[in-house]
């Protein structure tokens, strides 16, 4: 009976994932995070942008980051999201799962 | 938990701020896109594209919360019910311990309710308001009355510092307080009318098939400051209530349902009260049973309408000042408070009694007006039973907290086996909040299931201790039921009790220190401890509560073996009131002596008399003379006085010590005699024969001639102080009184004779209603009734705290056992003799319950004052009952340890070490 996070495994290399690692490197308003995603794929992961708010509660429910009201970079005020030491702890799981997973699929796939 | 329950509490403002979010992005996103060089309209377009379905999302997102905590709670709950179901046993007994607990304590709850809280079913009860008094006692150090009260019809009670207490007012009090009355709406006056003979009125002197029915006399303005309905026709008001106004009746609707069939069938009607035609005008609502939750009265009628049936008597009350007979109930005007009512009318009532006073003495001893709330009515239930539920309260209280406690020892024991299955939980994550609450839904699952169970248990009690307390009591009118305020109570005390049982076994199978138990799996310390206590406290309650039930059972035994001096057995009770029925002095007593001549004649019946009442409701009765008696020249104060029929004495089976007894032959012309008791022979005739002598009833001027010596005999209730008073038998047929209590001596079962002697009575004159027909043995146990509830209540729940408390024991011996099961294995390995392990055992379970003695000793023998008045021959720190209980606290105590102590003892030794 453990925090078993809801749907986080829709996508593989999941949205979730993406989120923590995003917000370990700052603290950053949601539309920041999907910027930020897509910047840094190369514009190769195309999220539905929509799809991040359900991520960010599901997130803050299990304590892994915490928003809080604050500014944007164009003064706007908007929830500023920050990862916690939780969060950090999950990152690692999810990464080295990851790291894993991605492991398997290359030895299917006969990279290796 | 405390996140999810935050957002729970604030999940509207959540959403607002998930809505601002999203807009925010979208502005950024179309903002974006317009920078890059498209135009605005479709940068809007393309952002909500890429952002997909904003409602969705937004519900999506509640939901992730919402679902979150009804998907675990279901969760929890299917896994609380594997829990429960895979420990058939145990779940079984908490239910049942629960169900104990919890039914008893609701269905006492259910009675304080009914008694103590409930309301009165009028409009704004709060607002109503009783007028009572309180002065000092009105005899002087000398034993004189020496009091404005120069004659009092109602009660009185003790109130606090010695005080007298007492809502009966004169008349012309309740005129001074009516008039220009500042602070009340209304103010109403009332009082007990007691039996009246009731019947329909059939035509021209004759009315139908007559019945006793209890009336209240109430002023005009009763029923308008009560604020209550008529459920047909209309009430009393201020014209009916005069002199010389035309005799009219109000009815409770159950009357009305049982004399007309329907409360519109009354309207109307002629009715005979005692003799006296009345006309039914209105029904009273269903609901409504007067202002005194003791009395439902069957008849309502104008207070002034006393002087139609008491005649020239009643009529004398009204202007007296100083006789003392009516209540009074005032309804607050809006905003006035009953502080401010007090100061406004105390003073008035100050000026008005000083008045009345005609002596210095009186002037000294005034009573002073006191107001108590209304809302409930009269205190006089409240009076009577809130003290007993109080004790009864506290104990099922306690009995419930045994329960609890072994509960929680039990689950105690079951979180050991559970600890790994916690340990290896939280290791993969789960937080401990989780697996608390998870804990703690089983708990509750229990408690609600117990709670259930309990309300049921609750139902079958509470109609037990109906009968308990009513015993037989003829329009018992206290009845409890489960409503909502008792559901609500024992919903509470279902949770509480889960909460209460399960927190602490929760917290201790989840305590942050994960490792040890998932190395070894075993532990004592904390958790044993813990055992232990609760494990002592059970043996402390139960002790309580067997000492209670000790000094209960002594008070019943030494009521029952109270000497009597007359017959018990094998006699058949009934009043009658023939003056109610028509009769008057001298034909009155004729009448009596010769129905006494009938009722004899009654084949089975060897011996039939009559008195002014049943012995053991002497003095309770009213018409008793209390006066002084001279004795030549002495005066005997206290002596008792009851009007006797012919063959009292044999009837009843006092013996007769010299002379005769009253018989037939002392009629109203020839000279008035008494038969004295021993003890008054004894005392006051010491060298001489005392038949012949003449004594004088000084109060009623009357000359008697003793014509006999009866035994003594136990005069009034079982807990009279005196045991052989001075009593004084005299010829009912002299002197007869207006009601008279018929004894039958009968051969076999006296309960098979009611249906004759209502012949009888019949026959006699058939507008006369049989009342309290009831056997002698069962009439004396009335009089003992709290007593003999207490007895075996009390006896129910020592049992039952001894049985919850030795199953604790036997638990926590068992698991001690099995926990260390290899020390005794090496013990017997190195020589130890079976008996050594038995005693090793059964030492401990001496130790805990001398441990548990030590703390409840002291707690009883101050806990045991408390019910000190309700004791009778004993005190409340007996020493014996202490003993007693102590005694069989320790044998239960060793029984229940002997199971495990046996175990321990046969363990093999080679199997235990390899356990290990």
């Amino acid at each position: 009976m453990g925090r078993k996070a809801q749907k986080n495994d829709s996508l593989p290399g999941s949205l979730d994932m993406l989120i923590l690692r995003t917000l370990s490197l700052r603290a950053l308003h949601g539309y920041g995070i999907v910027q930020h995603i897509q910047q840094t794929s190369g514009d190769e992961l195309l999220v539905e942008e929509g799809s991040l708010y359900p991520a960010l509660q599901r997130l803050e429910l299990n304590g892994w980051i915490e928003g809080e009201w604050g500014v944007t970079s164009n003064h706007r005020r908007a929830r500023i999201y920050r990862i916690t030491a939780a969060g950090r702890r999950q990152l690692a799981v999810e990464t080295q799962k990851y790291a894993r997973l991605t492991l398997a699929i290359a030895r299917v796939m006969g990279a290796e | 938990m405390l996140r999810r329950l935050r957002y729970w509490m604030n999940h509207a403002r959540r959403g607002e701020a998930l809505r601002e979010e999203m807009e925010l992005h979208l502005a950024e996103r179309a903002a974006e896109l317009e920078a890059a060089g498209m135009a605005p309209e479709r940068a809007r377009a393309e952002a909500r594209r890429r952002f997909g379905n904003a409602q969705l999302k937004h519900e999506e997102s509640r939901e992730i919360w919402m679902t979150r905590f009804w998907s675990e709670l279901s969760q929890d709950l299917r896994y609380g019910f594997r829990a429960m179901v895979a420990n058939k046993g145990f779940s079984a007994l908490a239910v049942l311990l629960l169900a104990l607990g919890i039914g008893a304590n609701t269905a006492i709850f259910s009675f304080m309710d009914s008694i103590l809280l409930r309301s009165l079913p009028v409009a704004d009860p709060e607002r109503l308001v009783v007028l009572d008094w309180r002065s000092r006692p009105p005899q002087n150090a000398s034993g004189q009355w020496n009091h404005v009260i120069h004659g009092l019809q109602g009660v009185l009670w003790p109130g606090d510092k010695g005080n007298l207490e007492s809502g009966m007012f004169p008349y012309p009090a309740f005129e001074t307080l009516r008039e220009n009355n500042p602070v009340f709406s209304t103010l109403f006056g009332y009082f007990n009318g007691m039996k009246h003979n009731l019947s329909v009125h059939l035509g021209e002197g004759g009315g139908g098939q007559a019945t006793s029915a209890s009336t209240e006399y109430v002023t005009g303005d009763y029923f308008r400051g009560l604020e209550v309905m008529p459920a047909a026709g209309r009430l009393i008001d201020s014209e009916d209530d005069r002199r010389g106004a035309p005799a009219v009746a109000v009815i409770s609707f159950a009357a009305s349902q049982s004399r007309f069939g329907t409360p519109a069938n009354a309207i109307g009607r002629s009715i005979l009260v005692d003799n006296v035609p009345f006309t039914v005008i209105g029904v009273a609502p269903p609901e409504f049973f007067g202002i005194d939750p003791a009395a439902a009265p069957d008849l309502y009628l104008p207070l002034h309408a006393n002087v139609l049936i008491d005649g020239a008597r009643a009529a004398a009350m009204y202007p007296n000042g100083n006789f003392y007979w009516m209540e009074m109930m005032g309804r607050l005007r809006p905003g006035v408070t009953m502080a401010e009512a007090q100061a406004a009318l105390a003073p008035r009532f100050g000026r008005w009694v000083a008045g009345t006073a005609t002596t210095a003495g009186e002037r000294a001893n005034l009573p002073a007006l006191a107001l108590n709330p209304g809302s409930a009515g009269l205190g006089s239930l409240r009076r009577r039973y809130s003290k007993p539920l109080y004790v009864l309260l506290t104990m099922v209280a306690l009995i419930l907290t045994i329960a609890c406690a072994n509960i929680a020892n039990l689950l105690l024991a079951r979180a050991a086996a559970r600890r790994r299955e916690m340990a290896v939980r939280i290791s993969l994550g789960a937080g401990r909040f989780r697996v608390v609450r998870q804990l703690l839904t089983e708990s509750l699952m229990l408690a609600s299931l117990g709670g259930a169970c309990g309300i049921l248990f609750a139902v079958w009690s509470m109609r037990w201790l109906t009968v308990l307390l009513s015993n037989g009591q003829e329009n018992f009118t206290l009845h409890a039921e489960l409503n909502w305020t008792v559901l609500g109570v024992t919903a509470g005390l279902s949770v509480l009790c889960g909460l209460l049982f399960g927190l602490a076994p929760a917290m201790q199978s989840t305590r942050p220190d994960v490792l040890p138990a998932l190395q070894n799996g075993r532990w004592g310390g904390p958790r044993r401890r813990a055992q232990q206590v609760l494990v002592v406290a059970q043996i402390a309650i139960s002790f309580l509560i067997l000492v209670a039930a000790g000094l209960f059972v002594r008070t019943l035994d030494n009521l029952h073996s109270v000497q009597l001096g007359y017959a018990r057995e094998d006699i058949l009770l009934f009043s009658l009131n023939a003056r109610q029925a028509g009769h008057r002095a001298p034909e009155i007593s004729t009448f009596y002596m010769d129905l006494r001549r009938r009722l004899e004649s009654i084949p089975g019946v060897s011996s039939a008399s009559f008195s002014q009442s049943s012995i053991i409701n002497a003095g309770h009765a009213g018409g008793a003379y209390r006066g002084a008696i001279k004795v030549g020249a002495t005066t005997v104060l206290g002596a008792s006085v009851m009007d006797a029929g012919p063959r009292f004495l044999t009837t009843m089976r006092i013996p007769i010590l010299a002379g005769r007894e009253i018989d037939e032959h002392d009629l109203p012309g020839s000279t008035p005699v008494a038969v004295i008791s021993e003890r008054m022979a004894r005392t006051y005739f010491r060298n001489q024969n005392p038949v012949g002598q003449r004594i004088t009833l000084v109060d009623d001027n009357r000359d008697l001639q003793i014509v006999g010596v009866s035994g003594n005999l136990r005069f009034g209730g079982l807990k009279g102080e005196e045991k052989s008073p001075i009593t004084v038998f005299t010829a009912a047929s002299q002197f007869p009184p207006d009601r008279v209590t018929y004894a039958l001596r009968t051969a076999g079962d006296p309960l098979s004779f009611v249906k004759s002697a209502q012949e009888v009575v019949r026959e006699a004159d058939q507008g006369l209603p049989v009342m309290n027909v009831i056997t002698q043995a069962a009439e004396i146990d009335r009089t003992i009734s709290q007593e003999v509830t207490f007895a075996k209540l009390c006896t129910g729940f020592a049992l039952l705290a001894l049985l919850i408390a030795c199953v604790g024991l036997y638990g926590t011996m068992s698991y001690n056992v099995t926990r260390q099961s290899g020390e005794i294995g090496v013990r017997m390995a190195l020589g130890a003799q079976r008996g050594a392990v038995v005693w090793m055992v059964l030492r401990r379970v001496l130790a805990l319950g001398a441990m548990g003695l030590a703390i409840s000793v002291p707690a009883a023998l101050i806990g045991t004052r408390l019910v000190r008045s309700f004791l009778f021959g004993t005190r409340p720190n007996d020493p014996a009952t202490l003993a007693v209980a102590a005694l069989i606290l320790l044998s239960a105590a060793v029984a229940a340890g002997y199971g495990p102590a046996r175990r321990a003892s046969r363990i093999d030794p080679l199997a235990a070490l390899r356990q290990d």
